[in-house]
């Protein structure tokens, strides 16, 4: 164990109780027992110490109990700590850290439990009015008769206030979600947004499946976070499955992130332009973007890059010629990228419009526990690839791109400086990439069967939580995406803007609906 | 002021039966063979998006790119269901987002068509069978459906060629009709 996870449990351990600590075995995960009763406490010790909250999970534990598991990023460690907690009752943690009650919300709706001092105990993924299922999905004995039946949305109780109710379906080409604003005249004064449309029930779904034929689910969970999501999944298993993943798949691994983030990207960057109406720069985008889900059609077979990745490694192996290919376009695509960035950032028409809008401040991103490029744009580092490698990361300059506004236009900046950061891995990666076998072929199971994997996914880091059986299936799978995270920071960013900026705040966070309900 | 030089080749994807892209082909015939009808030659079409995800709309909204540009075949997406003659719903449906769907095809005038785009709209897919999903999460168990597009997801071409046999679907009953 080395000096610097000693002195934070010494740390820990002289303000808090907890019954058992210990790393897992690749070294990347410290481990928490902690009696439910003490949850409270700890978490608030180890925010204090560093750690980051990031997500909390339950899962079905033996004779009806639950466990809880709580995930902190512990950035100057670094590793990622889990507080793990078996009982019957739990307490909300939003005491100490307000960032959870989304997860602590979901965890309910999940297990039919009553987290005790949770400040909203609506339901969140269910929306009682449509129906129900038979059972709570990860409790089998328990009904809904303990749910919340109605959702109110209140507002302010300013004089004169009124109600804009939008959606489920919207004008544009998205996805379903209902957003009430509260305005007095242009100005909104609050904006709640109810979302999980589109909840498929994809966790349960996973349930029962070999760690390999859950792979197309998880592709599933956002179009546009494929590859992101899957590596994440994967490391998880991986980690427990004891698997060395070859360097090959690693590195086409990483590229394949990259070109992801490339083009996810790029529809943001074009969609803030077109929400101001500066079509030009907007078309200019769209021709990028079209172009680069061709590249990944003629690499991959794929526009959307499935099925290549898998447990172990990747399902096939991708031709030389063609990764060389994407080596020459990705030069062209950069020097187009330069001349549109120009463009857009010397028009009065886009700066005029993104310049102070949907401004979320830094100390609001720290509170919320951002992730992705809405907290790098109001200066919080977060970037997981720098701070937790994984895949090839370690291997390759990331430079992390930061800005302080936390405007939309300082979203725009991030955005398109990652994907000019995300050429260039691209770029190095290629030349580095040498033949060799793309599947390993050894395993060595753990006993416990629960593993840990994270992603930085173009919208932020995404955590997952797998826990196996010993027959090789799936017994939980948890996903915690960065849209779930950021959704609240839509929501905070608005306040004081007008309602014609909101699709422009939204499109610039461009949070995915599916990736959130799951 | 800035221009994008030759990316990629050409902007906008020619359509013809020559083409090497079997997508392209079939649309070029497919074009060549519509009817005058009207709705034919200008759709309009609205989506809803009922358990996707998201890879259906962002193929939809490449149907607007530089180089598909749909609007030269005369799709135009709008902002209503009123003022739509096809609707193109995405799936698997979910209970959560079954409601919408009927509510937007009861608002669309007749005569109209519907499109059930990718895989999960077909048949439900993978997610067929879960405890969110209404029935087998296809969306002809919800409303009645004209044109089945498979696909995970089904490119920007596919799409539109779903679209314009919708649109030809709209012709056949309005003669039955009238």
């Amino acid at each position: 164990m080395d000096a610097n996870i000693m002195q934070f449990e010494k740390k820990l351990r002289s303000s808090s109780t907890y019954k058992k600590f210990d790393v897992s075995d690749d070294g990347s995960v410290l481990r928490l027992e902690v009696s439910p009763s003490d949850m409270i406490s700890l978490s608030k010790d180890c925010v204090s110490a560093g750690a980051l909250y990031d997500s909390a999970f339950i899962s079905l534990g033996k004779n009806s109990s639950f466990t809880t598991y709580y995930v902190f990023r512990v950035p100057e460690l670094p590793r990622i700590l889990v507080l793990v907690a078996n009982g019957k009752e739990f307490h909300s943690i939003t005491s100490a850290v307000p960032a959870a009650i989304l997860d602590e919300r979901k965890m309910q709706d999940l297990t039919g439990l009553k987290l005790q001092g949770i400040p909203d105990s609506r339901a969140l993924i269910f929306h009682p009015e449509a129906g129900l299922p038979k059972s709570r999905p990860l409790n089998p004995g328990c009904g809904f008769e303990s749910m919340q039946k109605d959702y109110p949305m209140v507002g302010t109780g300013a004089e004169g206030e009124f109600e804009i109710p939008v959606g489920p379906v919207h004008a544009g080409i998205i996805e379903p979600g209902h957003f009430r604003f509260q305005v007095v005249g242009e100005p909104i004064l609050k904006l709640e947004a109810r979302l999980f449309f589109l909840h498929r029930g994809l966790e349960n779904i996973a349930e029962g499946k070999s760690y390999s034929e859950a792979v197309p689910l998880v592709e599933q969970i956002a179009g546009d976070e494929t590859i992101a999501n899957t590596v994440a999944y994967v490391q998880a298993v991986e980690s427990f499955q004891g698997m060395k993943v070859p360097t090959r798949a690693k590195y086409i691994r990483t590229i394949l992130m990259e070109l992801e983030r490339i083009y996810s990207h790029l529809a943001d960057l074009g969609g803030m332009p077109t929400d101001v109406g500066f079509y030009l720069a907007a078309s200019r985008f769209a021709i990028l973007r079209e172009s680069m889900m061709r590249l990944n059609m003629d690499l991959t077979g794929s526009r959307f890059l499935r099925g290549i990745c898998t447990v172990g490694g990747l399902i096939r192996d991708l031709d030389d010629q063609k990764i060389q290919e994407v080596s020459s376009k990705l030069h062209s695509f950069l020097s187009n990228l330069d001349a549109i960035e120009v463009a857009t950032l010397s028009s009065s028409t886009f700066i005029d419009r993104a310049y102070s809008t949907g401004t979320v401040p830094n100390a609001l991103a720290t509170e919320l526990a951002l992730v992705g490029p809405a907290a790098r744009a109001a200066g919080v580092s977060c970037d997981v690839r720098i701070q937790f490698p994984y895949a090839a990361y370690d291997e390759v300059h990331v430079m992390e791109a930061i800005e302080r506004d936390g405007d939309v236009l300082s979203r725009f900046l991030v955005k398109i400086n990652e994907v000019k950061v995300s050429a260039a891995i691209v770029l190095e990666l290629i030349e580095k990439l040498k033949p060799g076998p793309i599947m390993t072929t050894e395993s060595a199971p753990k006993s416990d069967f629960l593993g840990f994997g994270w992603s930085e996914a173009p919208r932020g880091s995404c955590m997952f939580m797998v826990e196996g059986t010993s027959n090789g299936r799936i017994k939980r799978l948890a996903v915690r995406t960065a849209s779930f995270k950021n959704w609240r920071a839509a929501e905070k960013a608005v306040l004081g803007n007008i309602v014609p900026d909101f699709p422009l705040v939204n499109k610039s966070f461009n949070l995915a609906y599916a990736g959130n309900d799951l | 002021m800035f221009g994008i030089s030759s990316f990629f080749g050409k902007h906008c994807d020619l359509i013809t039966e020559d083409s090497s892209d079997p997508q392209i082909k079939e649309l070029a015939r497919l074009l060549k063979a519509r009817s005058s009808s009207p709705f034919a030659r200008s759709i309009h079409v609205r989506m809803v998006d009922a358990g996707s995800s998201n890879d259906v709309e962002l193929e939809e909204g490449l149907t607007g790119s530089p180089q598909v540009d749909a609007e030269r075949f005369g799709i135009h997406f709008v902002a209503s269901p009123r003022h739509a003659d096809v609707l193109i719903v995405s799936g698997p449906v979910t209970v959560n987002a079954k409601l919408s769907v009927k509510k937007t095809y009861e608002a669309m005038a007749h005569p109209k068509a519907v499109v059930a785009a990718g895989d999960g709209a077909c048949t439900g897919g993978l997610f067929s069978g879960g405890y969110a999903i209404a029935g087998t999460g296809a969306v002809s168990e919800v409303i009645p459906v004209d044109v089945c597009v498979p696909g995970n997801p089904p490119s920007p071409y596919a799409i539109i060629i779903g679209i314009l046999k919708a649109g030809e679907a709209i012709q056949q009953k309005s003669k039955t009709s009238r």
